[in-house]
């Protein structure tokens, strides 16, 4: 981190495309220093991107560190600094501040089945834990991939579904609330989509990403009615953070900040909170 | 150790030798000291030293000699520039500047002090240290002033202070016949205190006389009120105006945002904010998870007496210091005091 934990490194965009309606993947590599600070990010962990001018917001690191130079964040034009962002193309500079957050656990996961349940952009986050599965396929046991949007057009990562399905032991699944023409997947909630995949709560972990509604539902789903144990549900939860490093207050959850305890935690760790995440 | 050891740290001084000591202060630093500006008492720096509000001479009582803002805005400014960014094209340069002046604030009440202290626990013992409140806080000495008596809205002593607490200070005074009784607290103070030119005493203070002190509720006591109806009839009044927190010495919340100096330079800054907002905990995307005034009020309460000290390992103290300007500047009359009392009703 640099001297003064609230100055980004400048990062060079080298490439910018669409991933779904109104969401791009940003890839930057890090100038100034920065690419040894982010030598060693871990899955789950988070990072701020400025659109210098307009401000900074935290995003989810998208891809495993494992994979080149880059550092990718998926971005849903939603407000004044992702609308920025999505001006911006290849060869411009943006700032990168990180990485920041806690992880998800991936050595304790070792030797152990795997559900990732993402929705909507909720999947970016959870894309470097497929790809750290995938990179060190053997240390891990089936790898159950669910992932829901509202529509098709606001599916992420949908040129990688072959990656994933012609790796080993690796079943991905599809669902959306409202099909178009051409869809032939599952059509409803992703709680419906996990009932009907009805995974054993045996010797399995599972991750979730997505609106917090999605959160709540899918993790009493898993908890109430299919006998996981909530220390076994792992979620990511998001908070409009502006430090990301514990100070500015803005993301407690309860006794908790979401920015330097989480943003990962299991299930039995937000039960024990005052507070609720929704 | 020997009796003169203990007897060179307290002096006693006339209020001329403790005026020219302030204006030798402002000469070679910047002094900050409570002084009226339109009307207003406020902590802000003095060319000389009779321009402080010193008091029964320029105030009349207690009340009106209270800074209506806490010492925290020397330390962490209502709005700070952490850089500025310059953009040429595709090219930007981003650039720092620190705070870096010797600094020497006077008439510091012990409820501030202790507010500061409290800051250190997050800007200072935590990780990572943030880059200007440790400037700060490195470049000031604090020169306390006991208070002489509680104002009605002072509740310090229910909260672990004193009036006349000096464990906060590096240097404290205390009001005497004939002038003040100066003692050195910490090394910097001690420091500051002219070496030789001011007579030594023996003399112990005099204790403040404590009016006031209820029962605060414990900190384990927090998590079963949580839920309780109270938050909601509590809030009705209240109007999501943020001041309580403004005025607060160790409200913290903060958001940071991008400002335009002039086309191509822009600056980031941080800025207070309050978890009492109405669209501080909003997410993009639209979710709210602090959508009803009552939650809002809640947290703030709730991070006063148990979030803050759990956050920055503080055990069972409390970030209240007792100040009582929150309940001076609320316009629709919450009282914190009113709160802690409620609470320790039996149900």
């Amino acid at each position: 981190m640099n001297k003064n934990p609230m100055l980004p490194y400048l990062g060079n965009l080298v490439e910018v495309r669409d991933l779904a309606a109104d969401i791009k993947l940003f890839r930057v590599e890090l100038l100034n220093g920065g690419g040894e600070a982010f030598q060693t990010f871990q899955p789950g962990q988070f990072a701020f991107v400025s659109a210098f001018g307009l401000g900074e917001a935290p995003f989810g690191i998208a891809n495993a560190s494992g994979r080149g130079p880059a550092i990718d964040f998926a971005v849903a034009r939603l407000g004044s600094v992702t609308t920025g962002l999505h001006e911006l193309g290849k060869g411009d500079i943006v700032g990168v501040r990180g990485p920041l957050g806690n992880w998800f656990p991936m050595k304790k996961f070792k030797g152990k089945n795997l559900i990732v349940l993402g929705g909507g952009i909720g999947g970016a986050p959870l894309r470097p834990v497929i790809q750290h599965v995938l990179d060190h396929r053997f240390d891990y046991g089936h790898l159950t991939i669910l992932w829901a949007a509202r529509h098709p057009s606001l599916l992420v990562f949908t040129d990688e579904y072959d990656e994933w399905r012609a790796a080993p032991d690796t079943d991905l699944h599809l669902t959306v609330d409202t099909p178009d023409k051409k869809w032939d997947h599952n059509v409803g909630l992703i709680t419906q989509l996990l009932e009907k995949v009805s995974p054993s709560p045996e010797n399995i972990v599972t991750i979730t990403c997505g609106p917090p509604i999605m959160i709540h539902f899918v993790t009493k789903l898993l908890q109430e009615k299919m006998g996981f144990a909530p220390k076994n549900n792992y979620v990511t939860l998001e908070a409009r953070m502006h430090c990301g490093m514990g100070k500015c207050g803005r993301c407690n959850l309860g006794e908790k900040l979401i920015c330097v305890d989480g943003p990962v935690f299991n299930m039995e760790e937000v039960g024990g909170l005052l507070e609720t995440f929704l | 150790m020997s009796e003169s050891n203990i007897d060179q740290k307290r002096w006693l001084i006339s209020q001329s030798e403790l005026e020219a000591w302030l204006d030798g202060i402002a000469n070679a630093r910047t002094l900050i000291a409570p002084r009226q500006v339109s009307g207003i008492m406020l902590y802000r720096s003095v060319e000389k030293s009779d321009e402080i509000a010193w008091y029964g001479q320029t105030s009349s009582s207690a009340q009106a000699s209270f800074p209506v803002m806490s010492v925290k805005e020397i330390f962490f400014p209502p709005t700070e520039r952490l850089f500025t960014i310059q953009k040429t094209g595709q090219e930007i340069r981003l650039e720092e500047t620190f705070p870096d002046w010797e600094t020497v604030v006077f008439g510091v009440r012990p409820c501030d002090a202790r507010g500061v202290k409290l800051l250190d626990a997050l800007f200072l013992d935590t990780n990572p240290i943030d880059s200007f409140y440790a400037r700060r806080r490195r470049n000031t000495t604090l020169i306390g002033l006991a208070c002489t008596e509680m104002r009605p809205t002072c509740f310090c002593t229910s909260v672990g202070g004193a009036p006349d607490n000096a464990r906060d200070m590096d240097i404290m005074l205390y009001e005497t016949d004939g002038g003040y009784i100066a003692e050195a607290v910490t090394e910097k103070g001690r420091f500051l205190i002219p070496g030789g030119e001011w007579k030594v005493t023996t003399i112990t203070p005099q204790q403040t006389t404590f009016n006031k002190q209820f029962l605060v509720p414990e900190k384990r006591e927090w998590p079963k009120h949580f839920n309780d109806a109270y938050w909601n009839k509590i809030s009705e009044r209240c109007l999501s105006c943020r001041a309580c927190a403004y005025v607060c010495p160790t409200c913290r919340c903060f958001a940071i945002r991008d400002e335009m100096i002039r086309p191509g330079e822009f600056e980031r800054i941080r800025c207070w904010d309050s978890c009492a907002g109405e669209n501080y905990r909003r997410v993009a995307g639209g979710h709210q998870p602090r959508a009803e005034k009552s939650e809002r009020l809640r947290n703030r309460f709730y991070c006063k007496f148990f979030y803050y000290s759990e956050q920055y390992g503080l055990g069972a103290a409390s970030a209240c210091t007792g100040c009582g300007r929150c309940i001076e500047v609320c316009p629709a009359g919450v009282d914190i005091t009113e709160v802690l009392m409620d609470l320790e009703k039996p149900v």
